[in-house]
């Protein structure tokens, strides 16, 4: 039972790297809190959904369109909120509440226009038939989950540190005050880096049926809550420390379904207590934030 | 001055039963209720807020709710706010109908973890609670006279058939133990704790897997394998919707098998978990038969088919037809004989009004019985496994109780 429950949290916790991915990229870029960012998952959720049923899309083909969409979306949501925001003197606090208030808009918005029941996509879409790994039988859909976010995350390295949006997206990181003094364009550059983080967000809830069983329009709350955890355990603004995040915590959970699972429901607020109090800077640490 | 006082006695008697007279006929009867627009419960909530919605627009199209103490119709007033899902909220807005609107009667939200929160507060102010849905046992002591269940049966004995049946069919088929995973709620432990009890009393099978888990569970692929390791012939699965849909989804990707398998929603809310689930993933799945699958003869309301067509006409959004939906005008119909026959709408008249038609008043929920704290003993829902219907769908055929047997059950090989 052991190793099953680490096979299964491994690739469980890929998924879940996914989920924290864009949250931490816009936390790193802008030092904003995206509190809609579950939101954001659940709408792609629901886009899958009806790209599934209206339109026949696979899932992922949904999530190239979704992609796309999202990253599109993103552009203009960032320049109507963020430049305004981080002209406050403490925009981090100010982005957690009106982030909220966004997020409770587009809860009660897609509850009134497609209803509050469960919504999910055959489990059969991709791929029939269980994965065994290391004794575990899995979900042939939770592989394809951790595929996807794998590669994802390849993109998002690749764009970070091999190209030249990417080196100027991590000189806003590290100060963007300095980026400005040098000339880079710092809001072009941070809407390019909220589109993604919006997109990914989009990326991650397409699969949401699949790893989640279902989506509604208020899993945005719980969906954050384990973001947090996976990105405050990996090191909040790196957005690759989301890796060993998302990995610790789908391991964490797995292993508590398993010994404890009356109280898996605490993992994440174990995680993020566990952390602040131990090593408050995350796992990987500030240093690597400034790579 | 004895003689002018005398004289003066008619008047004041008349003034004040005059008065009184014209300030105890209320222009309208307040029902206060809740509902989850959104969260964990909207699934359940909703169909339950639509439907009493809809029994309070009949009432009113029709003159109104006959009133008995005041021999006439009067119109209803629906005051609703929405809890989100959230207990806090819910008991904030329970005080709030209670001691702001001052509302006549209170019907609780769907499900026992809302309803767990208005227990007390209804208590406290001596306040009756109509329960649509919330099943927990703890809900129900010789102490609170202030409460009754109005649809399911309660918790404590909704379960019994499944272990009936598994002790008598199942033990015959060759089931020997059994796995019991359920949600940590008042609702659902509450029935594993009492399908565990029925289970040892009888003592033929052995629990070899019993295990909560948090509500908000999303994912039980692991928890499937663990049970597979223990090997149980059936496993019982016990959470709400949300857990049911993760659950068999999980199951069915998982590639496990067993050859019993309960789950509650796939027969409580059929429409939703079959289009969530899929087909394939619900197949010979036991489950409770709710009054959306079952026909029973109503002696006061509409028949099942009558309400389905009511449902269908008024295109709700966003919700499925289930047991739920039935449970909201159920507990409409509940109100309205109640006030037909209470002698006052003081809260403990209220109460002997709505006792008094424990074992007399059948809808299309079933008899409608309480026992002495109020919870409903009346139907005991019976269990039934969703079967390949032939066209490529599911029908839902019940297995137990005996006497009420539409369909042979498959038990897996």
């Amino acid at each position: 039972m052991l190793f099953g429950a680490i096979a299964a949290g491994l690739v469980f916790g890929l998924y879940f790297t996914l989920v924290g991915l864009g949250l931490n990229l816009i936390f790193g870029v802008m030092r904003i809190v995206n509190l809609a960012h579950g939101d954001f998952l659940m709408l792609g959720g629901f886009a899958a959904y009806f790209l599934f049923y209206l339109l026949g899309l696979h899932p992922l083909v949904a999530a190239v369109a979704v992609l796309v969409v999202f990253f599109l979306v993103g552009l203009p949501i960032y320049y109507i909120i963020v430049p305004r925001l981080l002209l406050a003197r403490d925009s981090e606090m100010l982005s957690v509440i009106l982030f909220f208030g966004l997020s409770q808009v587009i809860e009660a918005l897609t509850a009134i226009v497609f209803g509050t029941t469960e919504r999910s996509i055959p489990g059969r879409v991709l791929g029939t038939g269980p994965v065994i790994i290391l004794g575990q039988r899995l979900p042939s859909a939770w592989v394809f989950g951790a595929a996807v976010s794998s590669v994802a995350v390849a993109m998002v390295y690749l764009y970070l540190y091999r190209t030249r949006l990417g080196m100027l997206t991590r000189a806003v990181m590290v100060s963007r005050d300095e980026a400005l003094a040098t000339g880079i364009d710092v809001h072009r550059v941070s809407a390019i880096a909220f589109g993604i983080g919006i997109a990914l967000a989009g990326i991650a809830g397409v699969f949401a049926p699949f790893m989640l069983g279902s989506v509604t329009p208020s899993i945005g709350v719980q969906i954050n809550v384990a973001a947090f955890a996976v990105i405050v355990v990996g090191t909040l603004g790196n957005p690759l420390g989301t890796v060993l995040g998302g990995v610790i915590y789908g391991v964490s959970l797995m292993l508590m379904q398993t010994y404890l699972s009356s109280w898996a429901e605490l993992l994440p607020n174990l995680l993020l207590i566990g952390v602040l109090l131990i090593r408050p800077e995350g796992l990987l640490g500030r240093k690597t934030r400034r790579a | 001055m004895l003689s002018r006082i005398l004289l003066l006695l008619p008047l004041v008697w008349f003034a004040l039963a005059g008065g009184a007279h014209a300030q105890a006929v209320p222009s309208e009867i307040k029902i206060g209720s809740l509902y989850a627009s959104s969260g964990p419960f909207a699934s359940i909530s909703m169909p339950v807020y639509y439907t009493l919605k809809m029994w309070v627009d009949q009432t009113n199209a029709a003159g109104g709710v006959f009133v008995k103490p005041y021999n006439k119709k009067i119109p209803i007033k629906l005051i609703s706010y929405d809890d989100q899902s959230s207990t806090a909220t819910a008991a904030t807005l329970y005080n709030q109908l209670i001691t702001q609107d001052k509302v006549d009667l209170l019907v609780a939200d769907s499900g026992s973890v809302l309803t767990s929160v208005a227990v007390p507060i209804a208590k406290e102010h001596k306040m009756f609670l109509f329960d649509v849905s919330g099943t927990g046992g703890t809900f129900f002591t010789a102490d609170n006279p202030y409460i009754a269940l109005m649809a399911d049966p309660v918790s404590t004995i909704w379960p019994k058939y499944i272990a009936d049946f598994l002790d008598s069919t199942g033990v015959a088929e060759g089931i020997k133990t059994v796995a019991i995973l359920y949600a940590t709620n008042d609702f659902t432990t509450t029935q594993a704790n009492a399908v565990r009890g029925f289970i040892q009393a009888a003592g033929k099978l052995k629990i070899v897997y019993d295990q909560g888990v948090p509500t908000t569970t999303s994912n039980y692929t692991v928890l499937i394998n663990n049970i597979a390791n223990a090997n149980p012939d059936a496993v019982l699965h016990l959470g709400y919707a949300g857990n049911d849909i993760a659950f068999f989804r999980n199951l069915q990707d998982s590639g496990q098998k067993f050859r019993f398998v309960f789950g509650i929603y796939p027969g409580e809310e059929q429409d939703e978990l079959t289009k969530t689930v899929g087909v394939g993933g619900l197949t010979n799945i036991f489950s409770y038969v709710p009054p959306s699958s079952y026909h029973y003869t109503p002696n006061f309301g509409p028949t099942l088919e009558q309400f389905h067509a009511m449902w269908d006409k008024a295109h709700l959004p966003g919700v499925e037809f289930g047991a739920n939906a039935i449970y909201g005008y159920m507990t409409g119909l509940v109100i309205e004989r109640a006030l037909a026959t209470t002698e006052s709408l003081d809260q403990m008249a209220i109460h002997n009004a709505v006792f008094g038609l424990s074992g007399k008043l059948t809808t299309m929920d079933g008899s409608f019985a309480l026992n002495e704290m109020g919870a409903q003993v009346g139907e005991i829902t019976p269990l039934g496994q969703l079967q390949a219907d032939g066209k490529g769908g599911l029908k839902l055929v019940v297995v137990y109780p005996p006497e009420l047997v539409n369909g042979k059950p498959i038990i897996g090989k």
